[in-house]
């Protein structure tokens, strides 16, 4: 498992989590932690997002207490209450979103906050020659003297390191680092961070990109659903194992069953492409169709264009190029109420952001999205008395646990606040469902609950197009499946027959578009 | 199914009070600080006067004050509610009671359709000065906060140079101040003034506006729009979530076109009051702040028509009280202090207790389901 024994045996390691949960109103963000890292190496921890990967983060930089568990640094105890604690520690974190000032140089934003003084002004010269040793020993090439307005991406991400070096942090968490990168940029800070390692510093390193983790990282270890799951040797495993790990290996036989899929066309997504600037499409040339009793499956590494495909399909992105028909209509041009009220239903992949109210009670989650239908409208009104009837109906019939219809939303747990949601979008009889990652973030029974939910709907002549990263959904219930990569449909394949391994060889670009 | 409601509103209230009641205590030490005796000032606030008429007097100068700025309150609350912050109330009030009070001078109908028209007009103006800050939201993406509070200066010297210039009427020998031509009786207001006397007491001077029927039956009209209607409940979810509200379909564009115009419109009632009721015109020495007042207002009265109601009344109630302190030799910008802290503590006490309050509904609605076995099913996966 680990890199080298002799490390082990001689130095206790850099920063050991044991045992570490993390509980937040209705979810466990995380549990069981274990994690050792050995200094001077480079550790990267994978996992799809909402893993649970940023509250571990926030934990080990004091920006969240823990409510089990322990963290040790060096072998000693510690207990953050602030990120000053983890500072003093020798941790220091650069986040995904710089937090950089931009009218200020690199020297003034590298001091910021630890500023040396001399006779009660700034000591410019110190904190030059400081940093100018830094980046010398550590090969950050960064101009003390710019604007950091002027700075493309990866220099303003060496000012970052830099200026947690300056703060004499030897452990340092990058958040995502390479999310914001092209891929030069990427080379030269896996070089940086190469030469941060051979000066004895240890790196903790955040991704789910698995191919970039594997080239720096010296241990790996995989989170999945809050807990850490396995902890890996980056030269025994491939992509595809890790792509495993992360999502849930054990592939289920899907289960026989008669096909419900009629052949009638609900929904026909025609050639869509979003292209923004000029840069790389974030969709291009994307067409399927979905059938009534359909489901059809995407699979995919997030970011690869889902949200964008589902934007599209709600009206909230416009398209560059393409068509996208319900039924009969050509809704390309329609709003997001008129797509709602012809019958397209949405199960958000964030139910925080765009599913829920959490301030406001059930029965006016019932109406959310229904606001202009039967039965939450009555002309200009909200008819109070219908919605709370049938908000009744949904919290029986999808068991949503609550000790009313008057509760807030922020009450709930996740899996009950989702089963309202997926109530909700079933009701008003739509034709076309999008279902997001139906299950994120869900306890089992409500997963369980969920997937019957789709699959009497499915047998009821819903169409469905179900997004997720959880490969046991998608072939459980994927009546078709198609991969995305970087934007376009490089595969459709059978969910009977697909095997892991061609599946992780899509989803990662392994395997080049060869059928689609 | 009440009980969660009543709790959250019974914390709400206890919290508005101790916020008022340290209010008080913070200025008391004020009080201190300038020479006086903190009871002296408390009774002087108090004290109505000796005479029937003096207390009839007093309330009416309360009623009155706490119209228009129940009106702004609501104007604001409107906008907040989907954290749209209309800053612009000031200018869109004082625009809309010159023109309306300029046009209502030029004709004579009978009365309910001559003061129709002219409340017609104010709102129409309030309305259209509004909607350019939410056209420029729209359109160009310009902070409205920004756009209305310029907008604020462009109306309050646009008003300055009107009631100087085109629309100012006849000066009678030896006023000193511009006005509006004085608007013809039929647009005259009827006072309340029965009322007083329903309680046996004498009518007040300067008598009770009649704009008091106009201003409540506007807050149930409001009150009904925010809470019942779908238009209420887009704004409701607009100001929640705004993402979530733009995937349920609510087009963001509408809502702040909508909000900010009917923000406008109300806005352009406050100046009725004044000029329907007592000054029959608009003149240069027509009461100013009362939209920036309203802020105030809004925020104490948490943007609920009830709320804004008490928080008027609060303020209206303070206001009167300047005078009796100046007679006990009380500096009266205590009153000033009073109404800052009360405002900062309440909006400090808001926000403690929705946090508690949705605190305590998480660990009731835990406690309710028994999540102990759920929790387990989550740690099993």
């Amino acid at each position: 498992m680990s890199t080298s024994s002799d490390t082990l045996a001689a130095a206790p390691p850099a920063v050991e989590l044991e045992g570490i949960t993390k509980r937040f109103p209705g979810v466990v963000a995380n549990h069981d932690i274990r994690i050792a890292v050995e200094p001077g190496t480079v550790h990267a921890i994978v996992g799809e997002n909402g893993a649970g990967k940023s509250t571990l983060m926030k934990i080990l930089y004091g920006m969240q207490r823990p409510d089990e568990g322990r963290i040790r640094v060096h072998g000693e105890d510690v207990n953050f209450r602030t990120p000053s604690d983890a500072i003093a520690a020798g941790i220091g974190m650069v986040h995904q979103h710089f937090m950089l000032a931009d009218y200020l140089t690199v020297l003034e934003n590298i001091v910021l906050g630890a500023e040396p003084r001399k006779g009660g002004l700034l000591d410019t010269a110190g904190a030059r020659k400081r940093i100018n040793q830094l980046a010398e020993t550590h090969g950050l090439r960064v101009d003390p003297d710019r604007l950091v307005e002027d700075l493309g991406v990866g220099d303003r991400q060496r000012v970052e390191i830099l200026k947690v070096l300056y703060r004499g942090a030897r452990i340092l968490i990058l958040d995502e680092p390479t999310a914001v990168l092209v891929p030069q940029e990427v080379d030269e800070l896996f070089a940086n961070l190469r030469e941060l390692k051979a000066e004895g510093l240890t790196v903790i390193f955040i991704s789910h990109k698995l191919d970039e983790v594997l080239s720096i990282a010296d241990a790996i270890t995989v989170i999945r659903r809050g807990t850490t799951v396995a902890a890996v040797d980056p030269a025994s495993v491939t992509a595809r194992q890790l792509a495993e790990l992360m999502v849930g290996s054990e592939l289920p036989t899907p289960e026989t069953r008669e096909s419900t899929v009629t052949d009638r066309v609900v929904l026909d997504v025609r050639d869509v492409t979003i292209q923004r600037g000029a840069a790389k499409p974030l969709l291009e040339d994307v067409s399927f169709p979905v059938r009534a009793g359909e489901v059809v499956g995407i699979a995919g590494v997030e970011g690869n264009g889902q949200s964008e495909l589902i934007e599209a399909i709600m009206g909230l992105q416009t398209l560059s190029r393409g068509r996208i028909v319900l039924g009969e209509d050509d809704i390309t041009t329609w709003s997001t109420l008129r797509r709602r009220e012809a019958g397209i239903g949405y199960i958000p992949e964030d139910r925080h952001r765009q599913g829920l109210l959490l301030e406001a009670p059930l029965w006016e989650n019932r109406v959310l999205g229904h606001q202009t239908r039967e039965p939450a409208r009555k002309g200009i009104w909200v008819n109070r008395a219908a919605s709370r009837k049938d908000t009744e109906r949904i919290v029986a019939e999808y068991d949503v646990r609550t000790p009313s219809i008057d509760t807030l939303a922020l009450a709930l747990s996740g899996g009950n606040q989702q089963k309202l949601i997926v109530g909700r979008e079933m009701s008003g009889e739509p034709k076309f469902l999008i279902a997001a990652h139906p299950t994120r973030g869900v306890d089992v029974g409500a997963q369980a609950a969920i997937w019957d939910h789709l699959r009497t709907a499915r047998a009821a002549g819903l169409a469905v197009l179900l997004i997720s990263a959880d490969l046991d959904e998608l072939i459980g219930l994927s009546d078709c499946l198609h991969v995305i990569y970087s934007g376009r449909m490089v595969a459709r394949l059978d969910p009977s027959q697909v095997t892991p391994e061609q599946l992780g060889g899509y989803m990662t670009g392994a395997i080049a578009e060869e059928q689609s | 199914m009440m009980p969660a409601r009543l709790q959250r509103t019974l914390l709400t209230l206890a919290g508005a009070v101790v916020a008022v009641l340290l209010a008080v205590a913070i200025s008391s030490i004020a009080i201190l600080a300038a020479g006086a005796s903190p009871i002296t000032a408390l009774e002087a606030m108090f004290d109505f006067g000796d005479t029937q008429a003096q207390v009839a007097t007093a309330v009416a100068f309360i009623l009155n004050r706490a119209v228009p700025l129940f009106i702004a309150g609501l104007a604001v609350a409107i906008g907040f509610r989907m954290n749209l912050f209309n800053i612009g109330i000031e200018g869109q009030y004082r625009l809309a009671a010159i023109v309306a009070a300029f046009v209502g001078s030029q004709f004579v109908l009978p009365g309910p359709i001559q003061i129709t028209l002219i409340i017609v007009v104010a709102m129409l103006v309030g309305g259209l000065y509004a909607l350019i800050p939410a056209v420029l939201k729209v359109t160009r993406g310009v902070n409205e906060v920004i756009s209305t509070i310029m907008l604020n200066y462009i109306a309050i010297n646009l008003a300055a140079f009107l009631v100087r210039g085109p629309f100012t009427g006849e000066r009678e020998a030896g006023q000193l101040t511009t006005s509006t031509p004085q608007l013809p009786e039929s647009a005259w207001f009827p006072n309340l003034n029965f009322l007083f006397e329903m309680f046996g007491l004498p009518a007040p001077r300067g008598g009770l506006w009649g704009f008091l029927i106009v201003a409540i039956l506007v807050g149930v009209i409001i009150w009904v729009v925010l809470e019942r209607t779908r238009f209420g409940f887009e704004v409701k979810a607009s100001g929640l979530n705004a993402s979530a509200a733009l995937a349920s379909g609510v087009n963001p564009k509408r809502m702040v076109i909508s909000a900010m115009v009917l923000s406008g419109a109300i806005a352009g009632l406050i100046g009725m009051p004044e000029i329907l009721g007592r000054t029959h015109a608009y003149g240069s020495n027509f009461t100013a702040g009362l939209g920036f007042l309203g802020i105030a207002v809004a925020l104490l009265g948490r943007n609920k028509p009830v709320g804004i109601a008490v928080a008027a009344l609060l303020f209206g109630f303070l206001d009167r009280a300047a005078a009796p302190l100046q007679f006990a030799d009380i500096p009266p910008s205590v009153i000033a202090i009073i109404q800052g802290t009360i405002v900062l503590l309440v909006v400090i006490a808001n926000e403690i207790t929705s946090r508690v309050s949705m605190r305590q509904e998480e660990r009731r609605a835990a406690r309710q389901l028994d999540t102990t076995s759920q929790a387990q099913a989550e740690v099993a996966a």
